[in-house]
């Protein structure tokens, strides 16, 4: 059997949701987010307005002056989430093994219905169910979505991302080194904007140029020079995470205005520690490791975490620790922007051990 | 400065001090020991800013003089060489030239000047014990300090010179360690303090099984000061954990409904054996107590279980509650009675650990979820 995995990516999924439920906005570049008046930060832009150079995670006030036109909408996790799961049942009526990524794409393993002769025959065979899948979400859903099909995870998340909205592309094992040749080193999986700045400092550019890289690449990026090397070539063994097994359990608030305010920063560490703490008990789970993570106004954002001993699940320890991290290293030491605690190391105790405080 | 001193002197001297010898390099002078070489006797500190420790050997010294150097290095060298004498002398550039036998060593030292001066102490309280007793007082308390580091008050051992006892408490907030000894303590002497978990183990270390220590507590620095008859002199300077300690008091239970009298060796070995079958999800052992008999259950799912049987003296109602092993074991091990009482109420309440002396562990149950 040849491995087979899809990559679905919905075309700009919230805002063609806001399209879709509201006529008037079609044709029109939507941007779903906070209004440029306000704080906050874009969510999603449809077609219509990344034309104009909006992107997701930019402030609304720069996206405000890039699109003067564009049409704001408040974001509804809720009503997205919801058009999530429908997209799920779809694509779980494909038989395919599926690890959602995030809201908007996911991980499909198809291998155990497309058989061919060899793995690019099977790569092939899999094009009329990717075909189906998407028209299926465009009639039943009204969204549409783009797929990539290839041998491994790697290559078909670069393959979903080559043409979209509304893309279907294949990469064969056979073209498979062509194919990442030109492409910038940066579609590889864990290669960020540092270690992009690495390789640039040695004239690698392209995937082609990391491919032809004689040098060891380990004395650039470390323990993870083979694998980028592999990575180059096409080659990507990482199985799908399946399971619902939760690796971390979030939070962050963007506040209205930068503050440095003690009483409203513990008052949002407390709530953000509540929550977290009831997510924690819904799951019966406690976390050893808790991290802060602050923003500035000038977008600066840090994270820092500590891990103890003892897991914890209880809205007060988790907001104790926060509150240390925050204290040991004077972070909050000019106004926040954003403010965030996550749990992770989590642990599912037989026992609890408890305390006398 | 020139001086001979023996081998075994030099090495007890460098023992006492070195462990507190920085491995930080952003302070090069705190890799170093100063020496300072007076009449008959040459005396060591080391410090790491936190805690510093100085003690005194004998020498024979032609020379008066003081210098630094690399402790860790001296130290190695010391311990290699074969004969039982040494002779140093040092240059005004801090040059130490060692000559032990047919070895010949120039190691380059740091200016005397340079090290960190010893802090002064002014208005301190003052008490004296027997050294023997406060290693005993730390050996029953030490294992409960914090290491949770987001506690900083916790990660130290809390000291109370109040109403003629000694006092010394140390907690992590799920199991409280206490013992106390009487000594006269001057009303002008009384205090409370918190000693840095590094300090205590550096006294565990040094304190010995004769002769006194006298402890002085300044604003917020305390001073061990170990001597007696024919024994290493050593001085131990800590700064105090800042903060105020829990009130500790409101933990320990007034009264519990069963005092059950134990084997302390037989629990241990039994704890011991329950304890291999615990894992990191299920760190908890079942301690259940029926007529005459403890019964230990360890149960891990992943793993398997365990099941140990006592015969022990219990005429009270069936009673089951669940602790994390290695809490028990810690204090067990720290005991050296022949009998143990534990006293129990119910699940959820704290257990108590007590003996014959002045002895008392409160140890938070584990609820099974």
């Amino acid at each position: 059997m040849y491995r087979v995995i899809a990559h679905l990516d919905m075309d700009a999924f919230f805002a063609s949701i806001e399209q879709r439920d509201d006529p008037a906005l079609r044709g029109k570049p939507v941007i779903v987010g906070a209004p440029p008046t306000q704080r906050g930060v874009v969510c999603a832009a449809s077609y219509e307005a990344r034309k104009f150079g909006v992107r997701s995670a930019m402030p609304s006030a720069t996206a405000g002056r890039l699109c003067p036109k564009g049409v704001f909408v408040r974001p509804r996790m809720d009503r997205y989430k919801e058009e999530s799961g429908f997209i799920l049942k779809i694509m779980a009526d494909t038989g395919a093994v599926i690890e959602p990524m995030s809201i908007d794409e996911a991980y499909l393993d198809l291998s155990a219905r497309c058989h061919g002769e060899d793995a690019d025959a099977s790569l092939l065979s899999c094009v009329p169910i990717a075909r189906q899948l998407k028209e299926r979400i465009r009639s039943e859903r009204g969204l549409t979505a783009t797929v990539g099909i290839a041998s491994n995870k790697l290559l078909a998340k670069i393959a979903s991302d080559f043409e979209k909205p509304d893309g279907l592309t294949v990469v064969s094992e056979r073209d498979k080194v062509q194919f990442l040749r030109p492409l910038p080193a940066r579609v590889l999986y864990g290669v960020g904007r540092v270690t992009e700045q690495v390789l640039l400092r040695v004239g690698i550019r392209t995937v082609g140029d990391l491919q032809d890289y004689s040098g060891d690449l380990r004395a650039l990026v470390g323990s993870f020079g083979p694998k980028l090397k592999q990575f180059a070539v096409g080659e990507d063994d990482r199985p799908l995470e399946l399971g619902d097994e939760v690796k971390s359990i979030s939070g962050e608030e963007t506040f209205l205005q930068d503050t440095e305010d003690r009483g409203v920063l513990r008052a949002c560490l407390r709530e953000q520690a509540a929550e977290i703490a009831a997510k924690l008990k819904r799951r019966r789970l406690a976390a050893h490791t808790i991290q802060v993570k602050v923003r500035y106004g000038d977008f600066t954002t840090l994270t820092r975490q500590l891990t103890v001993e003892e897991p914890v699940s209880e809205p007060k320890d988790i907001y104790r620790l926060a509150c240390f991290l925050l204290g040991r290293q004077r972070l909050v030491s000019r106004p926040l922007r954003l403010l965030g605690l996550s749990a992770s190391n989590l642990r599912e105790p037989t026992a609890q051990q408890l305390t006398f405080w | 400065m020139k001086l001979t001193i023996a081998r075994e002197q030099l090495i007890n001297g460098l023992q006492a001090v070195q462990n507190v010898v920085g491995s930080r390099t952003t302070l090069p002078i705190l890799s170093n020991v100063l020496l300072q070489a007076e009449q008959g006797r040459l005396g060591l500190t080391a410090t790491d800013l936190d805690v510093s420790i100085a003690c005194g050997v004998e020498a024979k010294v032609e020379k008066v003089g003081v210098t630094t150097l690399p402790a860790r290095r001296l130290f190695s060298i010391v311990r290699e060489l074969g004969t039982p004498e040494i002779e140093l002398e040092v240059d005004e550039k801090n040059v130490c030239s060692l000559t032990a036998g047919a070895s010949f060593f120039k190691v380059n030292g740091l200016p005397a000047e340079d090290f960190p001066p010893r802090p002064g102490f002014a208005d301190s309280k003052r008490v004296a014990l027997p050294q023997d007793k406060v290693k005993g007082m730390l050996r029953r308390t030490a294992f409960a300090v914090s290491n949770d580091e987001a506690r900083y008050v916790l990660n130290g051992l809390f000291f109370s010179l109040r109403e003629h006892k000694v006092t010394l408490v140390a907690t992590d907030g799920r199991r409280l360690a206490l013992t106390d000894e009487e000594v006269d303590i001057g009303a002008e002497n009384q205090t409370e303090f918190i000693v840095p978990a590094k300090t205590v183990a550096e006294l565990s270390r040094l304190l010995q099984d004769k002769g006194e220590v006298e402890i002085s507590v300044g604003d917020n620095q305390v001073a061990f000061d170990m001597r007696g008859e024919g024994l290493l002199n050593i001085l131990a300077i800590s700064k105090l954990v800042e903060g105020t300690y829990p009130n500790y008091q409101q933990v320990i239970p007034r009264e519990s409904k069963e005092r059950i009298p134990l084997v302390r060796e037989e629990l241990v070995q039994a704890l011991r054996r329950a304890e291999l079958m615990t894992s990191e999800k299920s760190n908890s052992v079942k301690l259940s107590f029926t007529r005459n008999t403890l019964a230990i259950t360890a149960n891990a799912p992943e793993i398997g279980e365990a099941r140990e049987t006592l015969a022990i003296n219990y005429k009270g109602p069936d009673l089951a509650v669940a602790f994390n092993p290695s809490f028990l074991l810690d204090a067990l091990k720290a005991l050296d009675n022949d009998e143990v009482f534990l006293e129990l109420s119910d699940e959820l309440s704290p257990g108590v650990l007590k003996v014959n002396g002045p002895f008392l562990y409160v140890i938070m149950p584990m609820r099974m979820n």
